[in-house]
């Protein structure tokens, strides 16, 4: 495997830097909320990890078609890579956004239909781990993962509205969910933090996926010189 | 109103986000040099096995 | 202008499109009467998910302590997780039998459109998920004394049951030829089968609660919209989970 191209060496540095100029931004220069206290605060890391957890999903699925379409096998590489820090990402946002709710409305969960929808799309993440862990030949192994990631792609989304719209029938469990909590005013120092953890996040996910994007390379070759060595 | 003191979840939620980040990055790091090594030693196998066949 | 050489029939007349494709139309038909006809010798598959569904049931009862006021709510939910349940027995038991008598293959190598086995097996999985409900319903009917012979639940059934094996059948056709076969099945249909069994439940619950028609028009469509989503897309793909 090649060293680190200098762009990649680059992105590394900046992910770092930013990361911590978003983690200052959220922890010290916003304002404390007044209704919830710091709390809120994960707010920013949470909303951060979810955008990244759900672009990752797009792309993932976008891979997928990809895949099947040209049945390059780059795309295959790009879809797990894409998956899997998109698993890690989306997990910390579930956590994260439990955590909010302890003290902010006294559950560790609630089933409004964010974090109901991401816990669901986390479970299709590890569905889709599980799905390629059970195969043997490579090329399977990335048709059966891209059709997966599509009809992931599509159920997920249609999930979300379907949660959404018969929110108004089911019972709100605890006081009002997430949704209303988030649209609340923020004000001016709390949009900079906002806009900047998104970006911060962005740049992270970028960096993550190239790191694993190398590894499946070297996984890769290290799996065809097997089968050479062994013959 | 006062602000209830909520930062025990604040630390709670960022202590987390960091101990996950860095298990995933160590977990990226393993992996690669574990791969790393078993290139090396599948390669100087494949070697071998051309000497071998350059003997023959 | 009529370019394309078109046939006609030995009488003159102009075959329809369906049979212009006589072959897509005939294979689905032959592999349904080929699954409906092996299975009512046997009645294996059936009486499997019949006898697992009465036992849900039973669970269920020990499970959530019903009085009827309670029960009234969690009516939809009991049957829909029973059928949810038996029909991923169906499905693994469906495709299981087809990989390991070696069916598949043979049907592969017949010169027909692959979608042809998309639908022959869906619909024969489709059959059998409706067979099923149609006994459990008279069944929960009687146990828990309410009515569920209504025309516009049995539609919601229908739906449902059409969405969850036209996904189920294609996961199926996955996971079976993965290392852990059948219980992989309900780890990838469940999640991505929600929409379906979450309109399902509202529209039925929904019905069940004394609410009229009109109000569960938005279950209803997302019911219609997903089956003909999903139908669409499984057709598509299935070449590509049953190359060689």
């Amino acid at each position: 495997m090649q060293p680190r191209p200098i762009a990649l060496k680059i992105l590394d540095v900046v992910s770092i830097i930013v990361l911590a100029i978003s983690a200052y931004l959220a922890l010290f220069f916003a304002p404390t909320e007044l209704v919830m206290g710091d709390v809120q605060r994960v707010f920013y890391f949470h909303i951060g990890t979810a955008w990244v957890g759900l672009l990752g999903f797009v792309i993932a699925a976008i891979a997928g078609i990809s895949y099947l379409v040209t049945k390059n096998m780059l795309w295959d590489r790009f879809e797990v890579a894409a998956v899997e820090v998109s698993t890690v990402f989306f997990f910390i946002t579930i956590v994260l956004g439990s955590v909010w709710a302890r003290p902010a409305w006294n559950t560790w969960w609630t089933w409004d239909p964010r974090l109901t929808t991401a816990a669901v799309t986390e479970l299709i993440y590890v569905a889709y781990f599980m799905l390629r862990t059970g195969i043997e030949e490579p090329e399977k192994r990335a048709r059966f993962g891209a059709v997966y990631t599509l009809l992931g792609g599509i159920s997920a989304p249609i999930t979300f509205m379907v949660i959404r719209l018969f929110r108004t029938i089911h019972p709100i469990v605890v006081g009002s969910a997430s949704g209303t909590q988030e649209k609340m005013g923020m004000t001016g120092d709390m949009k900079i933090a906002f806009f900047f953890a998104l970006f911060a996040f962005t740049v992270i996910f970028v960096d993550m996926i190239w790191h694993r994007l190398r590894l499946s390379d070297l996984q890769d070759k290290v799996e065809q010189l097997k089968l050479k060595v062994s013959m | 109103m006062s602000t209830p003191d909520t930062s025990y979840y604040m630390n709670l939620g960022y202590t987390f986000f960091f101990i996950v980040m860095s298990i995933y990055v160590a977990s990226l790091y393993i992996r690669t040099r574990n791969l790393k090594r078993d290139l090396e030693m599948l390669e100087s196998m494949q070697e071998d096995e051309n000497k071998k066949k350059k003997k023959s | 202008m009529n370019t394309k050489p078109t046939r006609t029939n030995d009488d003159g007349t102009h075959p329809s499109s369906f049979a212009r494709h006589p072959s897509l139309f005939k294979a689905t038909f032959a592999i349904v009467s080929k699954d409906l006809s092996a299975e009512f010798r046997s009645f294996e598959l059936i009486s499997a998910m019949l006898v697992f569904s009465l036992l849900v049931i039973i669970i269920f009862n020990f499970a959530l302590e019903l009085d009827i006021k309670v029960r009234e709510a969690v009516n939809a939910g009991v049957l829909w997780t029973t059928f949810a349940f038996a029909g991923t027995l169906g499905l693994n038991r469906s495709m299981a039998v087809e990989k390991d008598r070696g069916c598949m293959d043979g049907l592969l190598l017949a010169p027909v459109d692959r979608s042809a086995i998309y639908f022959g097996k869906a619909l024969s999985n489709l059959a059998f998920m409706l067979i099923v409900e149609a006994i459990v319903l008279p069944v929960y009917s009687l146990l828990y004394n309410v009515n569920l012979f209504r025309l516009d639940l049995i539609a919601v059934i229908i739906l449902g049951s059409i969405g969850y094996t036209a996904v189920g059948t294609l996961l199926a056709t996955m996971s079976v030829q993965t290392r852990m076969r059948e219980v992989l099945l309900p780890i990838l249909l469940f999640p991505v089968a929600i929409p379906v069994l979450l309109s399902a439940v509202k529209a039925s619950g929904g019905l069940l609660t004394g609410s009229v028609f009109a109000e569960i028009a938005i279950p209803f469509n997302i019911l219609v919209v997903y089956d003909v989503i999903f139908i669409a897309i499984a057709f598509m793909v299935f070449d590509f989970v049953v190359e060689e």
